[in-house]
C-alpha cells in the first residue's frame, strides 16, 4: 500500500519564525511512524500541517496520494484525518460520556461511540458519568484516543501521549495504540520520550530544528545515535 | 508489525455521508473520500482579509458622508452641493456595504458556536424528557 499520509518538502513557520526547513515523510496504512525530537524541534508543527491546521508556506500535503495542501481541517478531519492533541484535548467540564457525545458529529450514533470505546477502554465505562477533568492523566489520555477512533480515522496524528502520565500506564496506552495500527489506520506519534514509543514503532524520524536527521528502523542503531541527535553533534 | 489496509472497524452509520461497500477497508474508503473531497481556492477563505476590508468600508463610509456633509454646508455653489450629495451617498453606500461584510466575518464564528450550544442543549432536554417518560 502506497502511503496514506506524505509530507513533501513542507516548510513552515510561526510568525516570521521558519519552523520547519523542507521536511519530507510519509506513513503507509498500518504503519505506525514515531516522530522524535528535542523540544522545539517543530514535532507538533508537522502534526498540524499533516491536519491541515497550520498551512505550510512551501511543499505539499498529500493524503492518500492526492495533494490535500490547503484543504480546510474540517474537510480533513471528515475525511479520515484526527489529530490528537498534546494535553489530552478532551472536554474537562462534561462527563465522559457526554465528551463522547461530542463525536456523534461524525456520522456514528451515540452507543456505536460508547461501544468502541467501552470494549477498547473498559475503565471508561465504570466512569461514564463521571467529569473528565476528575480523571486521572492515564483515564483522560484514553478518553482522548476514544474521542479519536470514534471518527474512524485512517489517519491518527498523536501528539505527546505519554506527557505526565506513569511508564506502565503509557506502555499499555501505546499497546492500544499498535492495535490501532493493526486495524488499517495510518499512525504518525510524536514523542519527546523516544523510548515509550520505540517499541511499538514500524519506522521513526528524528526531528533536529525544522530537520528530519535521521528516518528509518527504530533498532538499536537509532536508540544509540538519539543522544547526540538530540544534543545536535550528529553530522 | 502491522498488515496495511486490512480495516476490521466497522463501517459508518449507513445514515453517515461516507456510507460504501460493507467490505471496503478503510483506507480504500479514505482514498475515496479523499478523490471526492473540494479543495477550496484558498483565495476563497480569506475571511480575515474580508473582515477588515468591511471595518475600513464601514469607518471610511462614515467618514466620507460625515464630510460630505460638512462640504454642502460650508458651501453656496450648488455644483459642490451636488458633488457632496453623491460623495455622502456614495459613502453611506459604502458604510452599508461594509457593515454588512463586517457582520458576515465577525458573526459566522461565534453563530456557528451558539447553533452547535442550542442542538446540545435540545438534544440533553430531549434525553432528560425520555428519561422522565421511561421512569413514570
Amino acid at each position: 500500500m502506497s502511503a496514506l499520509l506524505e509530507l513533501r518538502g513542507v516548510r513552515a513557520a510561526h510568525g516570521r519564525i521558519t519552523v520547519l526547513h523542507g521536511v519530507s515523510l510519509s506513513v503507509a496504512a498500518g504503519e505506525v511512524v514515531a516522530l522524535l525530537g528535542p523540544n522545539g524541534a517543530g514535532k507538533t508543527t508537522i502534526l498540524r500541517v499533516a491536519a491541515g491546521v497550520h498551512p505550510a508556506e512551501s511543499g505539499r500535503l498529500l493524503l492518500g496520494g492526492r495533494d490535500v495542501t490547503g484543504a480546510r481541517p474540517g474537510d480533513l478531519a471528515r475525511a479520515g484525518v484526527c489529530l490528537i492533541p498534546e494535553g489530552r484535548g478532551v472536554f474537562p467540564n462534561l462527563s465522559v460520556r457526554d465528551n463522547l457525545l461530542m463525536m456523534t458529529f461524525a456520522g456514528r450514533t451515540r452507543a456505536e461511540i460508547e461501544e468502541i470505546a467501552f470494549t477498547r477502554f473498559p475503565v471508561l465505562a465504570g466512569r461514564a458519568g463521571q467529569t473528565a477533568g476528575t480523571l486521572s492523566g492515564g483515564e483522560q489520555q484514553m478518553l482522548a484516543l476514544a474521542r479519536g477512533l470514534a471518527t474512524d480515522p485512517a489517519v491518527l496524528l498523536l501528539d505527546e501521549l505519554s506527557m505526565g502520565l506513569a511508564p506502565l500506564v503509557v506502555g499499555r496506552l501505546y499497546e492500544q495504540v499498535a492495535e490501532i495500527a493493526r486495524q488499517g489506520v495510518a499512525v504518525l506519534v510524536v514523542e519527546q520520550f523516544a523510548a515509550a514509543v520505540l517499541g511499538i514503532a514500524d519506522r521513526a524520524a528524528v526531528l533536529v530544528r525544522g530537520r528530519i536527521e535521521r528516518q528509518g528502523d527504530p533498532g538499536d542503531g537509532l536508540r544509540a545515535e538519539l543522544s547526540a541527535l538530540y544534543l545536535g553533534s550528529a553530522t | 508489525m502491522s498488515t496495511p489496509g486490512t480495516s476490521t472497524e466497522p463501517g459508518r452509520n449507513e445514515n453517515g455521508p461516507a456510507a460504501g461497500p460493507p467490505d471496503e477497508a478503510r483506507a480504500d474508503r479514505f482514498v475515496r473520500e479523499l478523490a471526492e473531497l473540494k479543495i477550496p481556492d484558498p483565495a476563497a477563505g480569506r475571511a480575515a482579509l474580508w473582515l477588515r476590508l468591511g471595518a475600513v468600508l464601514m469607518a471610511a463610509g462614515v467618514a466620507l458622508a460625515a464630510a460630505a456633509y460638512a462640504v454642502s454646508h460650508g458651501t453656496r455653489d450648488p455644483l459642490l452641493q451636488r458633488d457632496a450629495i453623491t460623495l455622502g451617498l456614495g459613502g453611506v453606500t459604502a458604510a452599508v456595504a461594509g457593515s454588512a461584510l463586517f457582520l458576515r466575518y465577525s458573526l459566522t464564528g461565534f453563530l456557528r458556536f451558539w447553533m452547535a450550544r442550542q442542538s446540545y442543549d435540545l438534544a440533553r432536554l430531549a434525553d432528560r424528557l425520555l428519561e422522565r417518560e421511561a421512569r413514570r
